[in-house]
């Protein structure tokens, strides 16, 4: 009998996928943790800095669900998993939904979750995709044992929050420009509007020409919202709190997929900051580091993120050793806490209580998946590969006035081996290569859109996209 | 020094900045009572550009004092944060530029008055549609998933109690650098004797795509054959008094030419020539007929970010000085009021 077993409809499926993808911005891995009322995912980013979890109620988010308890597992299974193989039984099918419109038969119709756990079994996460055209594709997925981290947030001390449309948050950040670090949110001194102030602390260049490098700083950007526009807002005068750009739209780019209105709690700059939303029997919430004043603190935050995140690779590192070890895991991480927090004293995450203090003597150890759970240099929080919530710098309309000067077209170009050339080679059939350079030339239908446009006898080496804009062809 | 103005046209604004900054990233701008001219001028070789337009193209309410003669400012900003901030001001319903500081560095301070996309400003009707799943009051989300028709009653009914959305304040800050009138007194606009030629371009649109594709065409052949590549392919671009454009590519191994015919070759204006008319270059090549053709060369990659000033959709005269210059003169439409402002490129060009 599976400790856990649950069914999520095909809406589920993208919502999981949501999530899932979200969290993949802040962290590698995802820890999974159920209980007979509610499923929760979470995870914590390399440096400590960003939490999120999402807590999705089984009455409501799931069509079938069921906890087993078993000796083991008595009012919780958790482990942690990849969130890349999880995204990428998700994905394709998600993908195939939004693509084949048409093609409904090959939409998810359900997924089926069964986890099996316990002495002598072999602990697996299968999952097994429904789809309409009656296909299923199962996948089998190992985890690790290993209890989740929450962050703690204590309510008390957050005198300050606000409520807004999700929605017009993530349109005010297209405002920003790439490049940007920092976000620091403030109230002006007659509490009449919240301030959203984007800036970099990065230190130009200061090359031989120090006058260009003013010029290359970056746009400072300020939106002023006014309180009006928030529901339930209390903040106080004055009040600045930075938290880092990237967290912040990783944050949004989920949030406006998944609901309205989006809560932002905080206490004191250095004091941690709660963004929650909800949905349907979902809610998502994240706890962020801050920051105060903008000045020596950044920099002193940097150093002391730089250091936590070694401190947090140190203890990724010691924690697999400690699973085996098994009797004395509080206190080396809890020596590893101290010294974080020492160093930091503001950091947000309470001390992991909740690590198994006690293992089950016969259970199987596995090797700790070395060198995986430390990705070699580990990118900073939600940086590396969060996309960009940029809205495109030109439009289509403006891409056709881009100038030919496009040094990856001369990489393409010189990476590109069909070119009409001399054939070195002894190949007997010299005519394929200039077939080939033809096709090479001729416009791609996936890229350059529909491919019957051509059948009106155009010379067949003209590039769609360079003339669609002259009007010959109706779009 | 002060300068404070309100902006409009701003889509204008916008393209004009974008077409500049594909030849160079970073402008000269030049402020006083009675024009704007933004200059731009590559590092390395390439066109040069001056663009001379009235206030009243782009601003409104202007204001500008400074110690120099006419109340000159002058000022060097990069343009892609220029061309970002216009972006955010795309939409917006009030957005000015001012001179300012923040923390002892100039700036171009611009302030936006905006909505998000999907607020709107008129009533809840027009904003209600796409949007209104974003403005239900919190705590129905769960209220919601009982009832499988919920949704749609909601979007009717709390209409009314929807939050109106407020305008944004979106502060833009340009870094500039204030320039001292000596450093740019010396930056004289080019003076070019008068043209053999003059002629009305086709279609930028056209022109691009086809001078594009032979560069390209161009590139690779060169780099096939194993040739130099340095240099940049160059085309050939001829012009007759009698409404022709050629352009063509000469290369080792092919030779291709476009030939664009009855163009328009605009009447000069006697007052603005200091000859007698019948002496006038372009006089002589217009009876010489239709095969005297005034020639220049001109770099394929420089001349497509030239043509990229055809995202102004502003009428291009192209002034051809045999074997020695090329100078198109890109009208600006106003849309509003009447008259026209000029943009000048000096496309760099080469003898053969």
């Amino acid at each position: 009998m599976a400790v856990l077993n649950f069914t999520l409809s095909e809406e589920g499926v993208s919502v999981f996928h949501d999530a899932l993808a979200c969290m993949f911005k802040f962290s590698d891995d995802v820890c999974l943790e159920a209980r007979s009322d509610r499923l929760t995912l979470s995870t914590i980013n390399v440096s400590r800095s960003a939490y999120m979890c999402c807590t999705f109620a089984t009455n409501r988010f799931f069509s079938r669900y069921n906890f087993e308890g078993n000796a083991q597992y008595r009012d919780r299974f958790f482990c942690q998993l990849w969130i890349k193989s999880l995204l990428s039984v998700f994905r394709t099918r998600t993908g195939g939904g939004d693509f084949g419109r048409g093609d409904k038969d090959a939409a998810v119709e359900s997924c089926d979750v069964a986890v099996d756990d316990g002495p002598g079994k072999k602990s697996r996460l299968v999952t097994r995709i429904n789809c309409r055209n009656g296909i299923t594709a199962s996948h089998s997925l190992s985890f690790e044992p290993k209890a989740p981290t929450h962050a703690k947030f204590d309510k008390s001390t957050a005198r300050n929050h606000w409520t807004i449309s999700s929605r017009t948050l993530r349109q005010l950040m297209d405002h920003f420009q790439p490049g940007i670090e920092l976000l620091d949110i403030n109230t002006d001194d007659e509490s009449r509007l919240v301030n959203f102030t984007c800036f970099t602390e990065k230190i130009q260049k200061r090359g031989a020409n120090i006058n260009e490098a003013v010029l290359k700083k970056p746009l400072h950007t300020n939106i002023a919202v006014e309180m009006d526009e928030f529901d339930d807002v209390e903040v106080q005068d004055k009040l600045h709190v930075i938290i880092s750009v990237k967290d912040f739209r990783a944050i949004l780019q989920h949030a406006q997929l998944t609901s309205g209105d989006l809560t932002a709690s905080y206490g004191d700059p250095g004091r941690p900051m709660k963004l929650s939303y909800s949905r349907d029997g979902v809610i998502c919430d994240f706890i962020l580091m801050t920051v105060g004043e903008k000045d020596a603190s950044i920099q002193k935050h940097k150093d002391s993120r730089a250091k936590s995140s070694d401190a947090a690779k140190a203890g990724q590192q010691a924690q697999p050793g400690l699973d085996s070890a098994s009797q004395r895991p509080s206190s080396v991480t809890g020596k590893n806490v101290n010294q974080q927090t020492s160093e930091r004293p503001n950091q947000p995450l309470s001390t992991p209580t909740r690590l198994p203090a006690v293992r089950q003597p016969g259970f199987e150890m596995r090797p700790p998946p070395l060198p995986a759970p430390v990705p070699a240099p580990v990118p900073p929080p939600g940086s590396a590969r969060s996309d960009s919530l940029f809205v495109q710098q030109d439009d289509d309309q403006d891409q056709m006035w881009e100038p030919v000067n496009q040094d990856e077209e001369d990489e393409e170009e010189a990476t590109d081996n069909s070119r009409l050339e001399w054939n070195a080679t002894n190949e007997p059939n010299p005519s394929l290569r200039i077939s080939s350079y033809l096709s090479k030339l001729r416009p791609e239908p996936s890229q350059d859109g529909p491919a019957e446009h051509l059948a009106s006898g155009l010379d067949p080496t003209q590039r769609l996209s360079e003339v669609r804009p002259l009007g010959l062809f109706s779009p | 020094m002060r300068f404070r103005t309100d902006l409009k046209n701003i889509r204008t604004f916008s393209k004009l900045v974008a077409a500049l900054s594909s030849l160079e990233k970073i402008a000269w701008v030049r402020l006083d009572n009675d024009t704007v001219r933004f200059t731009v001028i590559p590092e390395m070789t390439g066109s040069q550009v001056w663009a001379s337009l009235s206030l009243d193209l782009i601003f409104d309410n202007y204001h500008i004092q400074s110690a120099e003669a006419n109340n000159t400012i002058n000022l060097e900003l990069a343009l892609v944060p220029l061309q970002r901030a216009l972006k955010s001001a795309a939409n917006s319903s009030y957005a000015n530029l001012r001179l300012t500081k923040r923390d002892g560095l100039p700036m171009l301070s611009m302030t936006i008055h905006t909505m998000t996309k999907d607020g709107g400003g008129g009533g809840g009707a027009a904003a209600a549609a796409p949007s209104d799943r974003d403005n239900l009051p919190r705590g129905t989300a769960g209220f919601n998933s009982t009832d499988p028709f919920a949704d749609n009653f909601q979007q009717e009914s709390l209409e009314l109690t929807m939050k109106r959305e407020l305008e944004k304040v979106i502060t833009q800050d340009i870094p500039v650098r204030v320039l001292h009138p000596e450093t740019v007194e010396t930056i004289m606009q080019p003076k070019v004797r008068e043209p053999d030629v003059h002629i009305q371009l086709p279609p930028l649109l056209q022109l691009k795509a086809i001078s594009d594709r032979f560069t390209k065409l161009a590139m690779t052949t060169s780099s096939g054959g194993g040739g130099s590549k340095t240099s940049n392919p160059k085309l050939e671009l001829s012009a007759n008094m009698h409404g022709s454009l050629r352009l063509r590519l000469k290369a080792e191994t092919l030779d291709i030419t476009s030939v664009w015919t009855g163009l328009d070759n605009p009447a000069l204006d006697p007052s603005h020539i200091n000859m007698p008319m019948e002496e006038h270059p372009s006089v002589k090549f217009k009876e010489a007929g239709p095969e005297k053709w005034a020639t220049v060369r001109v770099d394929g990659k420089d001349w497509s970010k030239v043509l990229s000033v055809g995202r102004l959709d502003g009428r291009v005269i192209a002034c051809f000085a045999d074997e020695h210059a090329l100078i198109l003169y890109v009208y600006v439409p106003h849309y509003e009021e009447v008259g026209e402002d000029v943009v000048t490129y000096y496309v760099s060009s080469f003898s053969s």
